[in-house]
């Protein structure tokens, strides 16, 4: 079977704090707020200060339950709100740039949000041991076409059209860090028009 | 399996650049040039001294574009062993020496976007084969080289010709102290830390980096722990169904190795964890000197590393 069983589909856990850093960078989108609103409250008891933590945030226009009101009151020093994913990562870069040694970032949203961010973090060559991620919300795919190389976003089902050439793609387990997206591999190469049964699967 | 793979070499030059540092030259005896290495790796030198014999780790100092020959820098150390010491006394232009292939369990993290590098004395060896990778990459890299006085300052100008401004030097003499915490406070994201140098540095360096809240995926370290000298116990190795005394002055590896029994090994300095032997029985005390096993596994007293610790008391059985 080409879709499961792939070892480089990520696996989440639950944010905590890390004591240890002394800077700490929370990004989410969505439901997300839900988990860094927590994480916000345990790190405050762990004893950092206020300035230390910094919140940025996209609300989902699609969900009626994001409270952004209780994301502009939540005890941090900075509290960034956004309606658009590529403004939160311009300036999430920027953030990093002015960032040293000892920060912490902590992910929390639909995987296909924290994929971005996580590519920029590993530009930056944070590691595994400097970035918490809890996955929450959709499970929508970005889709790679490995035979067009253009991405599909938002991605539900088992199987897809390309946005790109229009090519009939099997979704893989095969996620790829780089490029923040699931494989897509062309599934009627030999009968073209004969597709197994299309399945909502990533809900 | 540690014994097969070693190369002859002959020594083609020796320098003494400094009053406790000598500088070898080594190349291959058959003329063939040597193993491709990457910087921060070290060999096993074996050094067959009348009824003893030596296998030290040695950094290779070499540039890794530069296989003709390997060059390494040898600290007279600590009389009682003898390792350095048959170096610095025996060896001499022109003679045959044995080495192992080169092993890498210091490498620089090829993701970093800035290396910051600390030496203390013979520690800097490693670091001038890794600063020649360095040289052709695009990461920022800075050295912090500290030595008791000047004189003691090896490979100093070999350094700045290469390096410049990125050369930083620290005398003793002259009350020159690396700021270690206030270099660790500011760095870019994306910065190594690597340190190589006497343990108090070593670990200074290590609480610093932790007390800035670097993640350990960034902190780098090497020492070969010379193996302490101790009192002699008798060792038992169960599948080989032999017993041999351990000298004091013999690590538990060396008198395994010359009771004619194969153990592995890899660095010789309690570092890499390939010696990792399982303790069948003990009648006494694991006195355990390596960076390998955790508190927890000293406690416990399953393993030991053969390499660089030993045992008091009346018995010690293996699975060797």
């Amino acid at each position: 079977m080409l879709i499961t069983g792939i070892k480089s589909k990520p696996v989440y856990t639950p944010l905590a704090p890390d004591v240890v850093g002394h800077t700490h960078l929370l990004v989410g989108f969505g439901v997300g707020g839900d988990p860094l609103l927590r994480l916000v409250g345990e790190l405050a008891g762990s004893g950092s200060t206020r300035s230390s933590r910094q919140l940025y945030y996209v609300s989902d226009p699609d969900l009626r339950l994001a409270s952004t009101s209780a994301i502009e009151a939540a005890d941090a020093g900075v509290i960034k709100l956004y309606t658009d994913t590529q403004a939160l990562l311009t300036d999430f870069r920027a953030t990093l740039e002015r960032s040293i040694m000892g920060t912490r970032l902590y992910v929390a949203g639909p995987e296909a949000f924290m994929g971005l961010v996580m590519r920029i973090a590993a530009e930056f060559n944070l590691n595994r041991d400097e970035i918490r991620a809890e996955e929450c919300g959709s499970q929508a795919r970005r889709v790679h076409c490995i035979h067009c190389r253009t991405q599909t976003e938002n991605v539900r089902t088992n199987i897809v059209t390309c946005v790109g050439c229009q090519r009939w793609l099997v979704v893989r387990d095969h996620y790829s860090k780089r490029l923040a997206a699931y494989m897509g591999v062309n599934i009627d190469a030999e009968v073209p028009g004969e597709l197994p049964p299309i399945q909502e699967v990533f809900v | 399996m540690s014994h097969s793979n070693t190369i002859q070499v002959i020594v083609s030059a020796i320098h003494q650049v400094t009053p406790l540092i000598k500088h070898f030259v080594l190349r291959a005896a058959d003329g063939s040039p040597l193993p491709a290495f990457s910087g921060g790796s070290h060999i096993i030198v074996v050094m067959r001294g009348g009824n003893r014999v030596y296998r030290n780790p040695y950094s290779l100092l070499s540039s890794p574009n530069e296989l003709e020959s390997y060059e390494i820098g040898v600290r007279r150390g600590d009389p009682s062993r003898g390792g350095s010491v048959f170096m610095h006394d025996q060896v001499h232009v022109g003679m045959p020496l044995e080495i192992a292939h080169p092993v890498n369990l210091f490498q620089r993290d090829k993701l970093a976007r800035k290396h910051v590098l600390l030496a203390g004395g013979i520690g800097i060896t490693p670091f001038i084969a890794m600063m020649e990778d360095l040289r052709s990459g695009a990461a920022l890299y800075e050295l912090h080289y500290s030595v008791r006085a000047p004189e003691h300052a090896a490979f100093k100008d070999r350094l700045t010709a290469r390096h410049g401004e990125r050369v930083k030097l620290y005398y003793d003499s002259a009350k020159q102290l690396i700021d270690i915490e206030g270099l660790l406070a500011r760095q870019p994201l994306g910065t190594h830390v690597y340190v190589c140098g006497p343990a108090p540095m070593i670990e200074r360096v290590i609480q610093s980096a932790r007390a800035a809240g670097w993640a350990e995926s960034h902190i780098h370290w090497e020492q070969f722990n010379a193996p302490p000298v101790g009192v002699a116990f008798d060792v038992e190795l169960a599948k080989s169904g032999i017993t041999v005394t351990v000298p004091p002055d013999q690590s538990l590896l060396e008198a395994i190795e010359g009771s004619g029994v194969d153990a592995p090994y890899l660095c010789r300095g309690g570092v890499c964890g390939e010696c990792k032997t399982k303790v069948v029985a003990v009648d006494g005390t694991l006195v355990h000197h390596d960076h390998y096993l955790s508190a927890d596994e000293k406690a416990l007293g399953a393993f030991i590393m053969p390499c660089v610790s030993r045992a008091t008391g009346k018995k010690l059985v293996l699975d060797l």
